[in-house]
């Protein structure tokens, strides 16, 4: 399990495992920010969460599973007022996140892909991958939330 | 920050073109979520295609755009510049100019406050 998921301060996880497609990744998204907007969120961490899951969803259709609609994409996430952890898994061979060029230096800016790993790295509070790269843990904090 | 639409963004995208002098104005509403957003760089790669001297996209009632659809902004960018395309974005919303600031693209595109501005600086380009 990856470290960016604590069970004692997020509960116990749900999966959703759909078809790789962009159009069937549309329903965890759907399922995670009707949850997410019960507890408390602010709209600036609605439409960032929302941001990264569709950054996420994509990178698994399009990257990882490379199309391949007969492949499926697994969503787990916990939700609670304090905070939201959302992993997204494919089933592709992965990659190395640090071999991504950075889209923001000025050699890169012109390149046409690349800036989905850097909104999410930018927008959630904490990002982590799997030692294989096909896994994407994901971790907003609410910044509303008091104990 | 406007409202998001329904969870997921199921308000869709709408595009419409239209020409003003040399420049083709662009004008986007809605979300540009994951399955639509491939819509934006057909739309703007085929306008760059034609050698039109300036595209103006009007983000004015553009709620959200995710990564592939700024890389249809790039992708026109790169197809236009040979024959001295221009692009420019109108009046993005606040979490919409963030990603562009976020992502430097906005050092590669023009923000007008308002879309004369934008063709006022179109036309001055062209002179």
């Amino acid at each position: 399990m990856q470290p960016i998921y604590d069970a004692a301060i997020d509960g116990p996880l749900t999966e959703l495992v759909v078809r790789s497609t962009l159009v069937a990744a549309k329903e965890p998204e759907r399922t995670i920010l009707s949850a997410i907007e019960k507890c408390g969120f602010t709209e600036d961490a609605l439409f960032a969460i929302k941001l990264c899951l569709e950054e996420a969803m994509t990178n698994a259709v399009r990257h990882g599973n490379r199309g391949d609609d007969s492949k499926r994409v697994t969503v787990r996430f916990a939700i609670s007022p304090r905070r939201v952890v959302i992993m997204v898994a494919d089933e592709g061979p992965g990659f190395r996140p640090e071999d991504v060029p950075d889209c923001t230096r000025p050699e890169n800016i012109e390149r046409p892909n690349g800036r989905g790993i850097m909104l999410i790295r930018a927008y959630m509070s904490d990002v982590s991958y799997n030692s294989s790269g096909n896994e994407v843990w994901m971790m907003k904090e609410n910044e509303q939330w008091r104990p | 920050m406007a409202p998001l639409d329904p969870p997921g963004g199921t308000r869709g995208l709408t595009i419409n073109v239209e020409r003003i002098g040399d420049a083709a104005v662009v004008t986007l509403e809605g979300a540009c979520t994951m399955e639509v957003s491939t819509q934006i760089q057909h739309c703007l790669v085929g306008l760059a295609t034609e050698k039109v001297p300036a595209i103006i996209v009007d983000m004015t009632r553009l709620d959200f755009i995710d990564s592939t659809g700024l890389g249809g902004f790039v992708a026109a960018h790169l197809r236009g510049r040979h024959h001295g395309c221009t692009i420019r974005i109108v009046n993005p919303q606040p979490s919409i100019e963030e990603i562009l600031r976020l992502t430097r693209l906005a050092q590669l595109f023009s923000i007008h406050r308002d879309l004369p501005e934008a063709l006022a600086a179109a036309a001055k380009r062209s002179d």
